[in-house]
């Protein structure tokens, strides 16, 4: 063994000064790249101005002459759900560039509905859904979905197609009335 | 008494302080904004104006008194079912001849929203 000992303390102090720099370049790098709680809320408030955007677009009047029905409304009173899914889905996936984005939607309706066993109470009914959605509205359970909602104000009986607009409603006399569109939002 | 190496063992300690400082902070990092972005989720800003429009609208096209009575029921049955919150709208108070005041009542347990729209 060799005597000379006296250089011992050195290199030890040495290896930890060598450690404590490596931590702390290891510190400083991954300090602006920690994802925090709070960044999933910001996806999730993003998605949710999207959507809110998108539902507002469509209950905003062509034209304010005749009768002020947003395209949303007409699309509710006809129950053209193909329109809707277009539209809707047009106006959440498209983007600047060629790929548009992958957001999936389910769209729900609620009422008060005025006839038989649940009369005067609330109603939901199933409006329509984008492609990759469960198939009779709704969540499987795996999504991160936001929820947006817009009013609307109708006419429960649609003049045109002689029906009504929702499905627990009876008679033929017309009356202005509100309803919630209710949509899930997520990116599948 | 040996008292070499005195300077080696006070840096030791000053280095490990300073170590222990950073952990502290880093812990810190991961909850910052949470309670901010809690707050502006949470915050039914769409909701009010939602009601708001609703009833604008209800007021300025159809004028049918029980149109509109049908509508405020409406959104009040709707918005407790679907939205949880509490919803009033009082009939409009005139100010004079051009104005009137819509009173709006919101709550939903956490936020409280009380508004006169002052429209024609």
């Amino acid at each position: 063994m060799v005597n000379a000992e006296c250089g011992q303390l050195f290199t030890i102090e040495g290896i930890a000064a060598a450690l404590i720099m490596l931590a702390t370049v290891f510190i400083v790098v991954n300090t602006t790249s920690v994802y925090t709680p709070g960044d999933t809320h910001v996806n999730d408030m993003q998605l949710e101005v999207i959507g809110t955007d998108a539902l507002k677009m469509l209950n905003t009047p062509v034209s304010m002459s005749g009768d002020g029905k947003s395209p949303l409304v007409r699309m509710i009173e006809f129950n053209d759900a193909d329109a809707f899914n277009k539209s809707f889905s047009n106006i959440l996936n498209n983007r600047t560039g060629a790929d548009p984005d992958t957001i999936q939607f389910s769209a729900d309706i609620s009422y008060k509905s005025n006839c038989g066993a649940t009369k005067n109470g609330v109603n939901t009914t199933h409006f329509t859904h984008s492609e990759r959605a469960r198939p009779k509205g709704g969540l499987f359970g795996g999504e991160h979905a936001v929820h947006v909602s817009q009013w609307i104000i109708l006419d429960d009986y649609n003049t045109t197609t002689f029906k009504n607009v929702f499905p627990e409603q009876c008679g033929s006399n017309s009356a202005k009335r509100a309803a919630l569109v209710e949509v899930y939002l997520w990116r599948d | 008494m040996n008292d070499t190496a005195q300077w080696i063992v006070l840096m030791g300690f000053v280095v490990s302080f300073s170590l222990f400082f950073l952990a502290v902070i880093l812990n810190q990092s991961t909850v910052v904004g949470q309670t901010t972005a809690e707050a502006v989720s949470e915050f039914p800003k769409e909701d009010i104006r939602g009601v708001r429009t609703a009833l604008l609208q209800s007021n300025m096209y159809w004028a049918s008194v029980n149109d509109q009575t049908n509508i405020r029921l409406d959104i009040e049955n709707i918005s407790l079912t679907r939205q949880n919150a509490v919803i009033r709208i009082y009939a409009p108070i005139s100010v004079n001849d051009t104005y009137w005041l819509y009173p709006i009542h919101y709550n939903n347990g956490v936020t409280e929203y009380n508004e006169r729209w002052k429209f024609p």
